[in-house]
């Protein structure tokens, strides 16, 4: 379960609106209202990528009265579609999807057949993109691959399609570039 | 070695702290406390261990002017030709590089590049890109501590992987780079050779990493450690560095090369593999006898005490991530331990990597660090103790680690939180992660234990590594004397 304890808050006077936060939010929180930056608190995931970009200090944290909890519950779905999309997806379903929150493949399978259909769904639903906001884009855009879900276009500079793993690589590129461990790497993710 | 006595050590130097906005929060930004002013605690020189360690040419404090010598010396031979006096050029660096001995060493062989770059080509239109890891507002930092404005006369910008991005053709299709660091027509390639995450690299194509990493847009980051395997990863970089859009815009790179000493030099180049060579040989001989040191520890309590994030904080001149993964030969190409795409954590019981920090960390006392980096492991695998109010805070509030602060406890003082992690670990024997280099900060006890276990480190690694570490690199012996 995560718990999400902040979120950002927009200072309009200081704001200039150069959109760059609308583009980093990894929940597409933010819109642009009368040339500022509007943020819905209900999808704010308090990942501070925007305080990050903001070059105005105009975003800054604050504590939520009441944390917010996300959670999806892997066991409330059929185990084997989990695996199924995760087999699909050449992921385990015990491999890490969010290094910062602590979830696991599995969990953003369920959220996938709970009904995420974007990966900024399944930060809402499973509390992932709440830290870094790097490492889970990823393993969640290839989960979503995994269940035959296509990625949209990216909005802007937001989430490029980029998922290329080890399982990926040509084989001119294999037998080219062989002292990389190409083939030998692919048993460091647990066949299943 | 075998002079060496406990009773004849130095009080230990730790290395410089830099408030910044991600660590504590405490009155001055700095502990209260430095580990080195703690009874018990010496300075063992890394000279006296292993004399054939390759010496610094500077260290924390020094005058500049050797590394300011050694920038120019190494590019005398650097072929600049590319640009031309109406040329756009981004020297690009990244903020470890600032946090390596307070920063000053970097920061002085970017401003030689500049001034030498301009002498040789006419340019003038030369800007900084500083890169970061997840601290997004840290390059805004570091411009401001070290006058980089001024330097770059405000031709100077934070490059961050979630700013505007540049789609570059690969073999395994495209990645995403970050539009601000290719936005010149040419660019200079800065970094360092220290150890740093020996884990992830592998010394794998090391000298092109940031072009995955640092000069990556989250994507292709993403890319690198969490779809490819701990060997296999390293591809990455190379692929986008051979890339045609890069080559075209590369001109040449510069390394601060360093030991646990020091810098010992600086390597440049037109051609990054025969650098790529010159640093892999440096790393065995300059780390290969300290992380075999410290593979002989078998119990200790861990001071963190610098600048940056805990993996990356330096002790004895090696990052602690090298402590936290010590029972595993890196070097050796047929280790595979998980990647962290698997997690590091919890790996599967055929990999040789058990558990997700070395079982001989039997504590951790975080008297100051910095947020930034999904760490999680390190509260789970060990006892940690946090030192004061401020520190509590920065944990509970830190987005990467969510549930980090309920698996800690508080100590009001250093020498309480130490108290107590010798207590739970059973153990007087304590290495601190200063930010030191050329001796390691640490506890008598561990000092008469690493006196003793030095020469045993020397012969395995000379008997045993270093021929197997070059054999599997493709090196004559020849060039590793």
């Amino acid at each position: 379960m995560v718990q999400i304890n902040y979120r950002a808050e927009v200072i309009p006077e200081k704001c200039t609106g150069c959109v760059d936060c609308v583009f980093v939010c990894p929940t597409l929180a933010i819109k642009m209202e009368a040339r500022k930056a509007v943020i819905d608190e209900t999808k704010c995931v308090s990942c501070q990528n925007c305080i990050g970009i903001c070059t105005d200090d105009a975003i800054v944290k604050i504590e939520r009265p009441e944390p917010v909890e996300r959670e999806v519950d892997y066991a409330s779905v059929d185990q084997d579609e989990i695996l199924e999309i995760c087999r699909r997806a050449n992921i385990h379903p015990m491999q890490w999807l969010c290094l910062c929150t602590s979830t696991r493949a599995r969990e953003g399978a369920a959220a996938i057949i709970k009904g995420a259909k974007t990966p900024e769904d399944m930060a809402l639903l499973t509390g992932t993109r709440s830290g870094c906001t790097v490492y889970c884009a990823m393993m969640s855009m290839r989960l979503l691959k995994g269940a035959g879900i296509n990625i949209p276009p990216s909005h802007k500079w937001h989430l490029f399609d980029t998922t290329q793993s080890i399982w990926d690589v040509p084989k001119e590129v294999v037998e080219k570039y062989s002292d990389y461990f190409l083939v030998e790497d692919k048993d460091v993710f647990r066949k299943f | 070695m075998s002079t060496l006595e406990v009773a004849s050590l130095g009080k230990a130097k730790p290395g410089y702290i830099r408030k910044s906005m991600y660590g504590p929060a405490t009155d001055t930004g700095l502990p209260k406390m430095r580990a080195a002013d703690l009874p018990g605690m010496v300075a063992l020189p890394v000279q006296a261990l292993f004399p054939d360690i390759p010496k610094a040419i500077y260290v924390e404090g020094d005058d500049l002017a050797p590394i300011r010598k050694a920038t120019a010396e190494a590019l005398a031979n650097v072929d600049m030709s590319k640009i031309t006096p109406d040329s756009s050029v981004n020297i690009l660096t990244s903020q470890y590089g600032f946090m390596i001995m307070g920063g000053f060493a970097y920061r002085e062989m970017v401003r030689t590049i500049k001034e030498i770059v301009e002498q040789r080509t006419g340019c003038t239109n030369i800007r900084l890109r500083i890169a970061t890891g997840f601290r997004l507002k840290e390059p805004e930092e570091i411009i401001e501590h070290y006058e980089l404005d001024k330097m770059f006369n405000g031709k100077v910008s934070p490059a961050l992987y979630i700013d505007r991005a540049i789609a570059i053709d690969t073999p395994i299709g495209k990645l995403m780079g970050i539009r601000k660091i290719y936005d010149a027509d040419y660019i200079i390639h800065v970094h360092h050779g220290e150890l740093r995450e020996l884990d992830m690299h592998r010394m794998i194509s090391r000298t092109m990493k940031p072009f995955s990493m640092s000069y990556a847009r989250f994507e292709t980051r993403s890319v690198h450690h969490m779809n490819f395997g701990p060997r296999s990863s390293n591809l990455i970089p190379r692929l986008i560095f051979e890339s045609p859009f890069v080559q075209q815009k590369f001109t040449f790179g510069v390394f601060m090369a360093a030991s646990p000493q020091g810098v010992v030099g600086v390597e440049a180049g037109n051609d990054l593999m025969p650098i790529d060579r010159k640093l892999m040989l440096l790393a065995f001989k300059s780390y290969g006898k300290i992380r075999e040191l410290y593979n002989e520890i078998k119990d200790c309590v861990c001071i963190i005490d610098g600048t940056g994030e805990p993996r990356y904080m330096v002790g004895g001149g090696t990052t602690f991530g090298n402590l936290t993964e010590a029972e595993l030969d890196l070097f050796d190409l047929d280790t595979v331990p998980v990647s962290l795409g698997f997690g590091l954590y919890q790996p599967p019981p055929t990999q040789p990597k058990l558990k997700a920090v070395n079982p001989a960390i039997r504590a951790l006392v975080m008297n100051h660090f910095w947020t930034g980096v999904p760490q999680m492991e390190l509260a789970t695998a060990c006892p940690m103790i946090l030192v004061g109010r401020e520190m509590f805070k920065l944990v509970k509030e830190d987005c990467m680690n969510i549930n980090m602060a309920r698996h800690v406890v508080t100590a009001e003082s250093l020498p309480a939180a130490l108290s107590f992690a010798k207590k739970v670990a059973q153990t007087d024997k304590v290495i601190a992660f200063d930010g030191a280099y050329g001796a390691i900060t640490c506890s008598e006890a561990l000092a008469d234990h690493l006196i003793k276990r030095a020469p045993i480190a020397h012969r395995r690694v000379e008997e045993e590594l270093m021929p197997k570490w070059l054999r599997q690199r493709g090196f004559d012996p020849s060039e590793a004397l």
